[in-house]
């Protein structure tokens, strides 16, 4: 049954859709009293940020003399906030709509999905982390229990912190070094029973030992945050005290990853290094291709202050908060009612 | 032995898992922060019934399992055993209470759907996606329950209680969803 037809049906249905709005106007106010401006970014663009394994939407831009440009639907607002920290706007936030193409069925994906995006400045990810304690605390309306689909969790602060390194260690019984070091690890991952060819990547096998033994045993009784990635696993962060690991965390909450926050990399040199890396694994995975935001570059040229920076994913935020699995029933229109899949071109 | 990509499995799918075969309750992309692609699955091992969760890469080669499809007719409810005939041969067969996961109580007497089996086992089963059947006891509408959800519970053929519109009546065939247990229309 669709969406439409549910909602006329059922006038119960439509609680969770202004849950959602209220989820939404708690944020929006979240921000307002605590000092950040609201911007908005745009959502057509002639290049956007350089994640290699994310696929974007590719259209193009025409004017009435028949001139043509190449344009994209940013994956993330992250680069245009970055262009404004840079340009001396303080804390900002924004809640955007974001498009990721080329994805399987998933209950935890829409294709077009609304994201947050916060950056505190003077910061760095444990500011970004106190204060979503206390974002989550007053979306759950002040209290610190949460029921989500019959189990019930705690949002009491502080917040459980563990290390990538103390979770391989915890979970996957594996050690710092070996999780490091790709010949160590795929051996590992061989023993473990997990397929290890000559093409698997030490990303493959470091995320399927951490799919399979480590991300089951995350947010299981109130959110997890996980800090503190291997610097292959963090492009856009600083590096941390310990030069092989990235100022990265990402929150578990409830078999769900809900946010992934980053001390800002502010340093260009650094920044245009690992872009063009990306960029060149694009190409080699056969992404479409896009030229570098030079923008952006010159942008942290002129100085980005240092800034904690974090994604949220809002359609699961409300799925969490709305008790519902799938964030297909957050939305009004989700993609699979939009786009039949009889009508495939 | 046929292989497929991981990300191409579907729910339903019969596949070898640690040397035995599994049927897909569950599958599903899966984008870690930054990295490459990933297919997530809920497997359920077709001689025990146990679950299991695991994380393929989605490139990775997954053996799917050759099984045999019939059709079968069901006789009776002997505990957690349901007995059916081949209408064709007539020959017997159990099957495991599990194997129906929770559509068992839509069973009607005589009805006919496919199973599948693997060594001579029946390891799953297409269940029709929807029922026809009586209401066999229904409240006329309840007052007082009509401005937020203008539904009521009846009772149909097998005792299984369904909330439908208030307009239907006791003696009356209904359409009910297998998978969701919900009132889809009137017959």
């Amino acid at each position: 049954m669709k969406t439409l037809q549910k909602l006329r049906e059922n006038s119960q249905q439509w609680e969770k859709y202004w849950r959602r709005e209220e989820v939404i106007e708690t944020i929006r106010r979240f921000f307002k009293d605590n000092g950040f401006h609201e911007v908005e970014v745009p959502l057509l663009l002639p290049t956007v940020s350089t994640e290699p394994f994310l696929e974007v939407f590719r259209t193009e831009l025409t004017n009435d003399q028949g001139k043509k440009w190449p344009a994209f639907l940013p994956s993330s607002p992250e680069f245009a906030l970055k262009k404004l920290l840079s340009a001396g706007s303080g804390s900002i936030f924004t809640i955007t709509k974001s498009f990721r193409n080329g994805e399987g069925r998933s209950s935890r994906h829409n294709p077009e999905f609304t994201i947050l995006e916060w950056y505190t400045t003077p910061g760095d990810y444990w500011t970004v982390a106190g204060q979503f304690e206390q974002l989550m605390l007053q979306i759950n309306r002040g209290k610190d229990k949460l029921r989500y689909q019959g189990k019930e969790y705690s949002l009491k602060t502080p917040w459980q912190r563990l290390s990538v390194a103390e979770a391989f260690t915890k979970y996957a019984g594996v050690e710092v070094e070996s999780m490091l070091d790709e010949a160590k690890l795929k051996e590992i991952g061989k023993q473990k029973g997990y397929l290890v060819t000559a093409k698997t990547t030490w990303e493959e096998i470091w995320n399927q030992i951490f799919a399979n033994e480590i991300e089951p045993k995350l947010g299981q009784t109130g959110p997890t945050i996980l800090y503190d990635y291997p610097t292959a696993q963090a492009a856009l962060a600083k590096k941390a005290k310990d030069p092989r690991f990235a100022e990265r965390w990402e929150l578990y909450l409830a078999g769900m990853e809900l946010g992934n926050c980053f001390s800002e990399l502010t340093d260009y040199r650094e920044q245009e290094t690992r872009c063009k890396a990306d960029l060149a694994e694009r190409k080699k995975l056969g992404k479409t291709e896009y030229p570098m935001d030079r923008e952006f570059i010159e942008a942290l040229k002129l100085g980005m202050p240092p800034t904690g920076g974090i994604a949220v994913g809002v359609d699961r935020l409300v799925a969490l908060f709305t008790d519902v699995l799938a964030v297909s029933e957050t939305l009004f229109f989700p993609v699979e009612e939009l786009f039949d899949k009889r009508n495939t071109i | 032995m046929t292989q497929i990509k991981a990300n191409q499995l579907k729910r339903d799918m019969f596949v070898l898992y640690k040397n035995a075969p599994h049927m897909v309750l569950k599958c599903e992309f899966y984008f870690p922060g930054k990295g490459s692609a990933f297919a997530r699955t809920r497997l359920k091992n077709v001689k025990t019934g146990n679950v299991y969760d695991y994380t393929y890469k989605s490139s990775e080669s997954v053996e799917v399992v050759e099984v045999e499809t019939t059709e079968l007719q069901y006789l009776y409810q002997d505990g957690t055993t349901y007995h059916f005939m081949n209408p064709q041969t007539f020959e017997q067969h159990e099957v495991a209470e599990w194997v129906f996961d929770g559509k068992e109580k839509f069973l009607l007497p005589e009805a006919k759907m496919f199973f599948h089996s693997y060594e001579g086992e029946i390891i799953g089963v297409r269940f029709p996606p929807k029922v026809t059947v009586k209401v066999i006891e229904a409240a006329s509408a309840v007052a007082g329950n009509s401005v937020n959800a203008p539904k009521k519970t009846v009772k149909i053929e097998n005792g299984v209680e369904v909330l439908v519109p208030l307009f239907v009546k006791q003696g009356e065939t209904i359409i009910v969803d297998t998978t969701t247990g919900e009132y889809v229309s009137r017959a």
